[in-house]
């Protein structure tokens, strides 16, 4: 066994907007959430089932947001998941029938027949509807760090404007962890790696040790940081920047040779949703008719051509060995070298947004249970380590000022502030002031006020989710996050109206309340 | 994002497919599959094409063409909502035979619920945020009072005779500079030189014409947050001899002297690593580096 030169740390990012529709079923954003149950949150805890079982040394980490956690915390949309679970199970069921003269396809169908047996099964019977008791039992064994984020993902360049607000989406972050993990959160995922300096006292505030940033967060630092990304460095406020690294971030995202653009793998855009017979596939698309994904795909990415091959499990976890291979001899080479240059051992820190392992890149969460396992049998210099492990190990690090960043398009806030979305920004910013205003006048209130005030907290959270901007710029969905803009500045501002005209319409309040009930034990007092 | 090509023909097409899309009106479906996909894909990349395209210019009129007039017509309304009761009520028989009066039945309240976003918030304010290091974007508006007692101030024709101009003021390095701007907008992109400074900006208003009846050259309307603009390069120039190390656990801060420790030559190794992904990658796109992010949507 060669000596350990260095760590690598993974960073996975869980993340979805709170899609919570209890009026209707029509909402189709609400399977968001159910595929990313069935193909990442699932795969990846029976992948670290596996490793455990294997007794294999391993250390991830996981940001879960509170919208996340909420939802999976929600009982409507744990029995929705079970009925969307049976629909596809059914739909499978049809599928072996359907296919039972080709024998590829037939073989798939019954792999997609047995997934989701098994998913209603693991969900059910293992977690009891509850996934988040499966990603705690990981960190209470101590190879899962999970870490938290802003209340609702909001992203604190644009509103720091009222800093109050930062801090509402720090507090609320740190509360949410605590109820389901039972202790502090040690590192934050700041919304899309948004970093404002502003932000450190609050993060001090609440007990936050360390943040992620994009590259430039770190090499743009002041001053310079001696050891580049390949070290974390300290504010002097004293929270801890650990910065991506790219490298690895490259191997795995380019366009070009990116591991997910394997021939072998999934293809994702071919599903029966799209394909199959109209009248066939109807009761398993959208209500209205519209063709949507089902999760039933049988073809892999073949090459650059329309003329797809049907699927391979077991070529494209071929692929994802010989992936895993060369992204563990990349590190090797990576650290070798870099450990000529530094006093404490590098950390390359590989954070990616989780929902890439397993929902866009089917193989994913696979491919990281073959590369730990590799990491711990195969030669190689370096371990996988958590930011908090390196932070003990290693306290002494550079005091640096970050450099305001973020992980969008061009590393600052133009996904998040352009033409398509800035007519927000100073709805959010004044809903912010009026909280504020609100908890100013009316501090301490009891019964109905109160309800008010906190849903008028919930109604502001909502609004500034990253994910609606997000959308807008994004051009699909654009109807959907616009309307939610509207639907929470407009139950916010109908609110606040009418605590400071002290009639509050408590039918109303009910109605938005069920609704947009993320946050239960919210305090509007944050904002005081 | 993997599985992409890089065609910009295809961008061109895709961007045009999106906003072809944002017209359509599907609020819950999840549309077609390959416009979909692209979009997800690339949907970074696409946002800041669309604001990069006009950073040449000094300063750059933003979409909005409301016109912020001196009208109350655009005042904040409070947001409608409409609540349908459906309620059976008793019906009451003054007939002495119908002694069984029927049930009152009350169904759950359906509160439809439309909300627009408030035109404005009827407010003098004026706020700044960065884009880019070097791109601020502001917005303003002067709420209904003030704009009367500058009328009562400097005539019933104020607005007319009188031009909004920003003023930029460049904390750090202790410079300003001023555009105009128009009644038209109400936000404004404006770039910037210096990145990595603090700016505050400032709304006021000019005279069109000095021999008017307004005796000053500028009347000061209101004044922004403080920002400072996002750092866009390496400071390894700025680095002094001494660099700090804080031990997180313990809060002990030492020195050491960068020259001592030969920190510069292999720093100077670490950055050439930098450098060198730069040559390996400079065929490819750079924005990709910065664009993990994947989504659902």
């Amino acid at each position: 066994m060669q000596q350990k030169k260095g760590y690598v740390s993974f960073v996975l990012h869980a993340h979805l907007p709170f899609i919570h529709h209890p009026e209707s079923d029509d909402y189709l954003e609400e399977t968001w959430l159910f595929e990313a149950i069935s193909e990442t949150y699932i795969p990846l805890l029976l992948n670290f089932q596996k490793l455990v079982e294997e007794k294999v040394d391993f250390r991830i980490t996981m940001s879960m947001t509170p919208p996340l956690l909420s939802m999976l915390d929600n009982k409507l949309l744990q029995r929705k998941y079970i009925k969307y679970l049976k629909r596809l199970i059914e739909l499978s069921e049809k599928e072996i029938k359907r296919t039972a003269g080709d024998e590829k396809l037939n073989s798939l169908s019954k792999y997609y027949y047995e997934r989701y047996s098994n998913d209603l099964h693991i969900f059910k019977d293992v977690y009891n509807c509850n996934i988040i008791q499966g990603f705690k039992h990981f960190q209470d064994l101590g190879v899962l760090e999970i870490i938290t984020c802003g209340a609702t993902h909001g992203y604190f360049p644009i509103l720091y404007v009222n800093e109050k607000t930062v801090k509402a989406q720090i507090a609320v972050g740190v509360q949410t962890y605590e109820k389901y993990f039972g202790r502090k959160p040690r590192g934050i995922w700041l919304p899309e790696c948004g970093y404002v300096p502003e932000a450190d006292k609050y993060l001090k505030e609440f007990g936050i040790e360390y943040i992620i940033t994009e590259t430039h967060g770190i090499l743009y630092a002041d001053p310079t940081p001696l050891y580049g990304t390949f070290a974390p460095i300290v504010s002097p406020e004293g929270v801890v920047a650990f910065g991506r690294d790219l490298e690895s971030s490259r191997q795995v995202w380019s366009s070009i040779n990116g591991y997910p653009g394997d021939f072998n793998y999934r293809e994702f855009y071919r599903d029966i949703g799209y394909e199959a017979d109209y009248d066939y596939i109807k009761p398993y698309i959208a209500h209205n008719g519209v063709r949507v994904h089902t999760g039933i795909k049988y073809y892999r990415i073949t090459g650059k051509t329309e003329f797809k091959d049907y699927y391979n499990i077991q070529w494209a976890k071929d692929s994802a060995e010989k992936q895993a291979g060369h992204f563990l001899d990349s590190r090797n080479a990576q650290i070798e070298n870099l450990s000529n240059y530094m006093e404490n051992p590098p950390i390359i820190l590989c954070p990616y947004d989780a929902e890439l392992y397993g929902h866009w890149w089917y193989e994913g969460p696979y491919w990281l249970y073959i590369l730990f396992k590799k990491i711990y049998y195969d030669d190689c210099n370096f371990k996988l380590i958590t930011p908090s492990e390196y932070i003990d190990k290693y306290p002494e690090m550079q005091v640096c000022s970050p450099c305001r960043s973020s992980w969008g398009a061009n590393g600052y806030s133009e996904v998040w502030l352009n033409p398509t979305n800035d007519y927000v920004h100073r709805h959010l910013h004044v809903a912010g002031d009026r909280m504020c205003e609100l908890a100013y006048l009316f501090p301490n209130a009891k019964g109905l006020k109160k309800k008010a005030l906190n849903q008028c907290a919930r109604e502001l959270l909502l609004a500034q989710s990253s994910d609606w901007l997000f959308i807008i710029t994004n051009g699909t969905m654009v109807d959907y996050a616009k309307k939610r803009i509207k639907d929470h500045i407009g139950r916010f501002t109908k609110l606040y109206y009418q605590i400071k005209n002290d009639k509050i319409d408590e039918e109303f309040l009910k109605d938005i309340s069920k609704k947009d009930c993320i946050f239960p034990d919210i305090d509007y007092m944050l904002y005081y | 994002m993997p599985r992409k090509t890089k065609d910009s023909e295809n961008k061109e097409i895709e961007v045009k497919n999106i906003k072809a899309k944002r017209g359509s009106k599907s609020t819950t479906a999840k549309e077609t599959a390959s416009t979909e996909k692209l979009a997800k894909t690339k949907s970074k990349k696409k946002s800041t094409s669309v604001a990069s395209k006009t950073k040449t210019a000094t300063t750059k009129k933003t979409s909005s063409t409301k016109k912020v007039s001196a009208s109350k017509k655009g005042t904040e309304k409070e947001p409608k909502v409409a609540k349908s009761k459906k309620t059976t009520t008793v019906k009451k028989s003054n007939v002495k035979k119908k002694t069984t009066a029927k049930k009152t039945s009350t169904k759950k309240i359906d509160i439809v619920e439309y909300y627009d976003l408030p035109y404005r918030y009827n407010q003098t304010i004026v706020k700044v945020l960065a884009q880019t290091p070097t791109s601020l974007f502001i917005y303003w508006d002067i709420s209904d009072e003030d704009r009367e007692n500058y009328k009562k101030n400097y005539g019933e024709n104020f607005f007319e005779t009188t031009k909004p101009v920003l003023k930029i003021y460049n904390e750090t390095m202790n410079y300003e500079f001023e555009i105009e701007i128009n009644d038209f907008a109400n936000s404004w992109y404006l770039h910037v030189n210096d990145s990595k400074c603090n700016y505050k900006i400032e709304l006021g208003r000019r005279p069109i014409n000095l021999q008017n009846k307004i005796p000053v050259d500028y009347i000061y309307i209101s004044s922004s947050n403080k920002i400072e603009s996002p750092n866009d390069k390496i400071l390894i120039n700025k680095l002094e001899h001494m660099v700090y190390f804080r031990n997180v656990k313990t809060q002990t801060t030492t020195s050491k002297s960068i020259a001592n420790l030969s920190f510069m030559r292999n720093m100077g190794k670490i950055y050439n690593i930098y450098d060198l992904y730069k040559k390996i990658y400079k065929d490819e796109d750079i924005e990709e580096i910065n664009n993990p992010s994947s989504r659902f949507f």
